[in-house]
């Protein structure tokens, strides 16, 4: 059974004509299925939880990254989670901004979505985490004054700029090869100078007196922080044009 | 032999890149492409090709497979393939090598010494290759 969860944003009536495109689609398509609003709900996660317990066979964030957040959220770390991962596939439907998540796994809009879930091409994709934070895209930080420490080896950077700790690429632009089932992280260091570095490492230590660490783009963290890989933590269903082998 | 795009050719799928701006401190290693623009201190090690940029600085013991050398490096240089050293290259240190090429204007402070023929072959060898003459 398909268990939709439609984010609070939703609610708004500028999405209306975007909800009615979507759920007659899905209605073409045969794939209807219960429909959970999370405006209105104060537990999401016991709600959420609910969902599994009952034997919901595919969970659809329908929202953006900050709807897929909630609900790995709302899993990760629970009682239910052992079966959230043998038996639960992840679908998304991106409605609103903010959704570079869908974007990576090749979901450009409702009627990709829609098809998308109809195939049903999964991939097991691994979770970053960072203190008690889970992400799926990246952490960022300015790159002046960062160090980051690797193994049996520190990284020191000065100039003005970016570190992107991918675990799934979500920027088309950039010319890395990022794997997000390989249980690594891909560090990508842009300075103002135009110059890129590139390394990849299990785990890293992060630090920087005067900057925070964003979590993709949503939730700000202290450092030092250390950021780790799981590896092939979330069954999602993948377009075929996603940013991944 | 020692042409050089082909050369270069190698370091287009880099796994490990240290930009200009990036002061690296420790024991680097690796086992993919490794090309180095920046600073370094320590010791820097891959099991495969390592390219050292003309405005790089590196302070540590290098060992690879092939290797390019354009920036200066203090320490000792082990490349178990071909080493070319570039015209900015600047070594202080003792470098051994398979095979070797030197630019004009490369500055070499220290010993050169060639890799005996047997190192060689053991230092090159390739284990899937020999994993098929056995079970042949």
């Amino acid at each position: 059974m398909h268990v939709y969860i439609y984010d609070e944003h939703l609610n708004k009536a500028k999405y209306n004509r975007a909800i009615n495109r979507l759920e007659i689609r899905l209605t073409d398509l045969g794939l209807n299925g219960k429909i959970i609003r999370l405006g209105g709900i104060k537990n999401i996660k016991a709600t959420i939880q609910n969902e599994i317990k009952l034997g919901a066979k595919t969970i659809v964030a329908v929202g953006n990254n900050q709807t897929v957040n909630k609900i790995i959220g709302a899993i990760i770390d629970t009682e239910i989670y052992s079966d959230f991962k043998r038996k639960t596939l992840l679908g998304l439907i991106p409605i609103g901004d903010d959704n570079s998540i869908a974007e990576s796994f090749g979901i450009k809009n409702i009627e990709d979505a829609c098809t998308i879930l109809l195939a049903r091409r999964i991939k097991q994709i691994d979770l970053g985490l960072v203190g008690d934070y889970y992400f799926l895209n990246q952490a960022s930080i300015q790159s002046a004054g960062t160090t980051l420490e690797i193994d049996d080896y520190s990284l020191e950077i000065e100039e003005r700029g970016e570190v992107k700790i991918i675990n799934l690429l979500s920027d088309q632009s950039e010319k890395i090869k990022s794997n997000p089932h390989d249980g690594k992280l891909d560090i990508l260091i842009r300075t103002r100078k135009k110059d890129e570095s590139f390394i990849t490492a299990e785990k890293v230590k992060i630090n920087n007196e005067q900057e925070k660490l964003l979590i993709d783009g949503v939730f700000e963290v202290e450092t030092p922080s250390e950021i780790s890989v799981l590896k092939n933590q979330v069954n999602v269903i993948v377009g075929k044009d996603r940013l991944f082998e | 032999m020692f042409n050089k795009e082909s050369r270069l050719e190698k370091f287009k799928d880099a796994e490990t890149i240290i930009g200009a701006s990036i002061k690296v401190k420790g024991n680097f290693q690796g086992q993919g492409n490794i090309i180095i623009e920046g600073a370094l201190e320590g010791s820097l090690k891959t099991d495969s090709n390592l390219f050292i940029g003309e405005k790089a600085r590196v302070v540590a013991n290098v060992e690879s497979r092939d290797a390019i050398i354009n920036g200066e490096v203090k320490g000792n240089i082990k490349a178990k393939g071909y080493l070319a050293l570039g015209s900015s290259a600047k070594i202080f240190g003792d470098i051994q090598y398979s095979e070797l090429s030197i630019e004009k204007g490369a500055i070499i402070n220290g010993q050169l010494l060639a890799l005996a023929e047997e190192h060689r072959k053991n230092e090159n060898r390739n284990p899937e290759s020999d994993k098929k003459n056995t079970e042949e």
